[in-house]
């Protein structure tokens, strides 16, 4: 295919065009732009360990694990974020509460930090809103591995960065985690 | 005991030109960070001391205890003489500037001029030539280090550094025309009482005002700097012929190119602006009956405008993108070399008719 390549008809250069080759007149109009900002100095850099920019709302920082305000974990082990990761970041280790077949939590759960592109997939994959993301970003370490998080450290970043715990619905059965909605027909766990 | 003497006191000249330049290289570093980061919004280096005052001895310390590292395969005897070669010419200029009124003080029997370190009779010839020796650093750098970018970098300042020398050769020789002179201190004395005398302006003969622009750019030109930064530049060539180095032999490029740049600050304002003339008839001190303190406001002039034109380079760095390699030829051969050598016939023209 044919493109039809437009090329601007040459002007015959003007007496001011000529005056302003002459002159370094764009130049001039350049180094006036720097002079201005040299003379209304307003400086745009934050000095960054001594001074922090006020973080947005919705920013995606650390991730972490949540409780509910009685101090459970309030992951299942559904294993949907590690589904929904695009980086696999997230290997969760599913299993039974003992001794009660429709309650599953995750034994083991590990965040490969190293990977994370902090997308928040995980966090709207979640049931439960057990994920978080926290305003954390200052995770500079000497040794990547500490960067490969357990449970338990993950459960932490999460007491620390979420004070305010979101309370177990009453009307959930103690049974089963899952959706916030009533399991009438199944009997009373008597504890 | 006569020669004792006249070296110690020309030690002594030495050791405060020297001193005075090495400070102004240790401010230059600093300031040219600075305006550069305001020019562009930034604050430029805060860390170290109040407003990073500081920052040029840290930066020196750091060179100093650097590694010193010789790439595998690089010539080392040209490797070493390298830095010297750049520095060493660029330091040795200094020596035939005149800082200040040429006035002559009576010291132990001896007639010993204390702004100039020597007053010879070819002192632009004198720094044209070490200026040249210069262009061998920087070329020897390029090839004693093994590497192809340094080679490249080396080869691009060679024919840059030729190129606009000759120009800068060229537009000085109006100056001469007009004050018959070599000499800096002559020059500069053919300057006084008034800016209108100034060879820029140059009332009573040809304005020099073409020869002035055509030195300005060539003379950023030859001391590679933005926007013809080519022998260094850093987005194509890392660092130029400069890459291999490092530690003290790196520091001693970077000072050349500072020293480079406040020798052609000072002969620029020498040659062009009046030097250490004022640009009113005589000194303000001299008139209220201070005649022997008239000195303090003809040195201030002279740092005054050597300060515009490093200003200049810095303001000139922030602002211009850097030239291609074929427009950096076709502007020095064919704009400003025919500049300057129309210069020269109309000066020798209007220097006849209307000779000084």
């Amino acid at each position: 295919m044919n493109v039809a390549v437009t090329t601007q008809p040459k002007r015959k250069p003007s007496f001011s065009d000529w005056l302003k080759t002459l002159t370094f007149y764009e130049l001039l109009v350049g180094m006036k732009a720097t002079l201005t900002h040299l003379l209304n100095y307003k400086p745009i850099t934050l000095q960054y360990p001594h001074e922090k920019r006020l973080l947005p709302d919705n920013y995606r920082g650390m991730l972490a694990l949540l409780r509910y305000d009685d101090g459970t974990e309030k992951c299942v082990g559904c294993d949907l974020c590690e589904a929904a990761c695009p980086s696999r970041v997230i290997r969760v280790v599913s299993g039974e509460v003992p001794g009660e077949p429709t309650k599953r939590y995750s034994k083991e759960y590990y965040m490969d930090m190293t990977r994370c592109l902090f997308c928040g997939l995980c966090v709207d994959a979640c049931p439960v809103d057990a994920l978080g993301m926290t305003r954390e970003f200052e995770w500079a370490v000497y040794d990547k591995r500490q960067l490969h998080l357990n449970k338990q450290q993950l459960l932490a970043i999460g007491d620390r960065s979420f004070p305010v715990r979101e309370k177990r619905l009453e009307l959930q059965h103690p049974n089963v985690a899952f959706f916030n909605v009533t399991f009438k027909h199944l009997p009373q766990k008597e504890n | 005991m006569e020669i004792g003497l006249r070296l110690a006191v020309s030690l002594a000249q030495i050791a405060a030109v020297m001193g005075v330049v090495m400070l102004t290289v240790m401010v230059l570093t600093l300031a040219e960070r600075k305006v550069l980061a305001w020019m562009q919004d930034r604050m430029g280096p805060m860390e170290v001391g109040p407003y990073g005052v500081l920052q040029p001895i840290a930066d020196g310390l750091k060179l100093f205890f650097k590694e010193d590292i010789i790439p595998a395969g690089a010539n080392k005897f040209l490797f070493t003489l390298a830095p010297i070669l750049a520095l060493v010419p660029a330091l040795i200029g200094f020596a035939v500037i005149p800082f200040g009124p040429s006035l002559t003080i009576e010291l132990f029997g001896m007639q010993i001029k204390p702004f100039v370190i020597s007053d010879i009779n070819i002192g632009i010839l004198y720094i044209l030539a070490f200026a040249s020796i210069g262009a061998y650093g920087i070329i020897l750098g390029g090839w004693a280090s093994n590497s192809k970018y340094s080679l490249l970098g080396g080869l691009r300042s060679a024919a840059q550094v030729i190129s606009y020398e000759l120009n800068v050769g060229l537009a000085i020789v109006g100056v001469i025309l007009l004050s018959g002179s070599l000499s800096l201190v002559k020059i500069t004395e053919a300057q006084a009482g008034g800016f209108w005398n100034w060879f820029v302006i140059g009332w009573g003969g040809f304005p020099q005002i073409f020869a002035f622009v055509v030195y300005v750019i060539s003379a950023v030109a030859e001391t590679n700097r933005v926007p013809f930064d080519l022998p260094e530049a850093e987005s194509e060539l890392v660092a130029g012929f400069f890459t291999e180095y490092s530690g003290m032999r790196f520091a001693f490029f970077f000072i050349a190119e500072y020293a480079n740049m406040i020798l052609v600050s000072c002969v620029a304002a020498a040659l062009f602006l009046g030097g250490w003339n004022a640009p009113y008839p005589g000194t303000i001190l001299g008139y209220i009956g201070l005649d022997s303190l008239a000195w303090i406001e003809n040195v201030v002039w002279f740092a005054a405008k050597v300060y515009f034109f490093l200003f200049l380079f810095f303001w000139l760095r922030a602002t211009l993108p850097r030239l291609r390699y074929d427009q950096l030829m076709r502007f020095g051969w064919k704009v400003m070399l025919p500049i300057a050598l129309g210069n020269i016939v109309l000066t020798a023209i209007a220097a006849y008719f209307f000779p000084r």
